[in-house]
């Protein structure tokens, strides 16, 4: 089996600029005022990034704010383009920067699935096919046809997750959202996730939480200012002790 | 479902147009949810898009008929048809300017093919103007517009105009994450841009040297087609065709160039 991502020798370098003139006046102005003129400055947020994730195996990635691990998961999604090396991905990839994205709030929630799944690439017969389970693992049935103004930021996540997992996804990419609405639904996210990955799903979680990561992970990078720093395989034990103590 | 013969020949223009048609339900999806935010409470709903162009044909033909009077037999119909025209290009242009800064919180959390987002801007408006051409279909034989075999013609005009259009929509819609001045000075070019197309007069009431400079413009070439098929009841000529042609070729050539060099690393600068 191939894996499912490569990561090779991956640098994104982002020019900063100062003072961007983005309208005719600060282009104007910059004519005759230093101050006011386009400062261009390189800023290397990931610099030689290589890692590789099997099929099935989960990796989280670790950092400070501003390590770029955010960044390296954009480009994972294709959202950015590196601008030295590559990324291939085995699979259909499903980003979950933001959950519900695109969602508009004078849609109904019914009508909401359907343009985030076609985000994904989804046609509408196919979510058709889905739309059942949808709803019902978001256990909103009974607010589906209500704006989605009307609900609030829970049930709002609660419809994006749902989408997001029951597109059955080869790859899932996630930013940290792992902790959607109360704690019973969040132990139904949890499981749900876990019962993707026994079924061969692999997972890039990004967070600065260690405890997340040990819990949902058997692999880990660590990124410093753009620098893998330490990576290495999870290991078990320590989770089981935690659990003994309690 | 595709045909299983044509999947196993690997055709050029199937495999780099296969990713969009991919998202063809995201195209749909999105002007759907465009038309329904647009009138979302307004009691008469979709019947707004027929006031606009109504409300401005009535009034450009009290001035042109009770003001300038013009001695176009039918005059109404020549109306009708430049104004409507005219608003299509007018509407997609102006709101296509915006279309990708709007869309920036989709472009920076999710991938896909960044030119449906301006294609479906256009195709918004177009939905929308296709309600607005429903006054023209039913007002057609009382103003005075003649059924002949050149209407068959029309649609191939009309592909022609809306690929024209979509050419300047990609372009623009590109320059504004540069330039965020470029939706103003578009909507004061669009203003005068109506007074130097033919829409309110005759192109060959002018003075000829008049007339040189309205004929650069491209919407001039465009009209006349439209003038020929729907008022005159004749085939547009054969010059006009071939310069609209060549226009079209040229706007959807720097649209889908500067598209392309650009799309990558759009989501940098919004």
């Amino acid at each position: 089996m191939p894996p499912a991502i490569i990561v090779e020798h991956v640098s994104k370098e982002f020019i900063l600029r100062h003072n961007r003139a983005l309208g005719l006046k600060t282009r104007f102005l910059g004519l005759f005022h230093k101050n006011k003129r386009e400062k261009r400055e390189h800023f290397l947020a990931l610099d030689d990034v290589s890692f590789t994730v099997e099929q099935g195996e989960a990796l989280g990635l670790l950092g400070h704010n501003g390590s770029g691990k955010s960044t390296l998961l954009q480009i994972i999604a294709g959202i950015l383009q590196p601008s030295k090396g590559r990324v291939i991905a085995n699979g259909r990839v499903a980003p979950l920067i933001q959950l519900g994205v695109g969602f508009n709030p004078e849609l109904t929630g019914y009508e909401n699935i359907f343009l985030n799944a076609s985000l994904y690439g989804f046609l509408n017969k196919d979510v058709r096919k889905r739309v059942k389970d949808i709803i019902e693992f978001s256990e909103l049935e009974h607010f589906i046809d209500t704006p989605l103004k009307n609900y609030s930021s829970g049930m709002q996540m609660r419809l994006g997750f749902a989408v997001a997992v029951n597109l059955q996804p080869d790859i899932l990419l996630a930013d940290e959202i792992l902790a959607v609405g109360d704690q019973a639904f969040q132990d139904k996210c949890l499981d749900k996730i876990a019962e993707m990955r026994s079924n061969g799903m692999s997972l890039i979680l990004v967070s600065h939480s260690e405890d997340q990561v040990n819990k949902f992970c058997n692999y880990y990078v660590r990124l410093d200012h753009g620098v893998t720093i330490d990576h290495g395989p999870i290991i078990k034990l320590e989770v089981e002790k935690v659990e003994f103590q309690q | 479902m595709q045909p299983r013969d044509k999947q196993n020949v690997p055709n050029p223009i199937t495999t780099t147009l296969r990713p969009y048609w991919q998202y063809r339900d995201l195209v749909r999806n999105l002007v759907i949810k465009d038309l329904k935010v647009r009138y979302q409470g307004a009691v008469l709903g979709f019947f707004w898009s027929l006031g606009n162009p109504l409300a401005l044909i009535l009034l450009y033909d009290f001035v042109f008929t009770h003001i300038f009077r013009s001695n176009l037999p039918n005059y109404i119909l020549y109306l009708v048809i430049g104004v409507l025209h005219y608003n299509l290009f007018s509407q997609a242009v102006s709101q296509s300017c915006e279309s990708l800064t709007s869309a920036s919180g989709l472009i920076q959390k999710i991938y896909f093919p960044r030119i449906l987002v301006p294609t479906s801007s256009l195709l918004f408006t177009l939905a929308l103007w296709v309600i607005a051409i429903f006054i023209l279909v039913v007002l057609y034989p009382f103003l005075g517009g003649v059924y002949h075999w050149g209407l068959l013609l029309y649609p191939l005009a009309l592909g022609l105009y809306i690929a024209f259009i979509w050419g300047i929509v990609l372009t623009f819609s590109v320059l504004q994450v540069e330039l965020r001045d470029l939706k103003h000075m578009v909507d004061i070019a669009l203003m005068f841009g109506f007074w130097f197309t033919p829409i309110g007069y005759d192109i060959h009431v002018l003075k000829p040297t008049t007339r040189e400079i309205i004929s650069l413009n491209p919407l001039t070439q465009f009209m006349d087609l439209f003038h020929a098929l729907l008022y005159s009841g004749t085939l547009p000529a054969l010059n006009h065709v071939l310069i609209a042609c060549a226009w079209t070729i040229g706007t959807v050539s720097v649209g889908m160039v500067l598209f392309r060099r650009k799309a990558r690393h759009l989501v940098e600068d919004l």
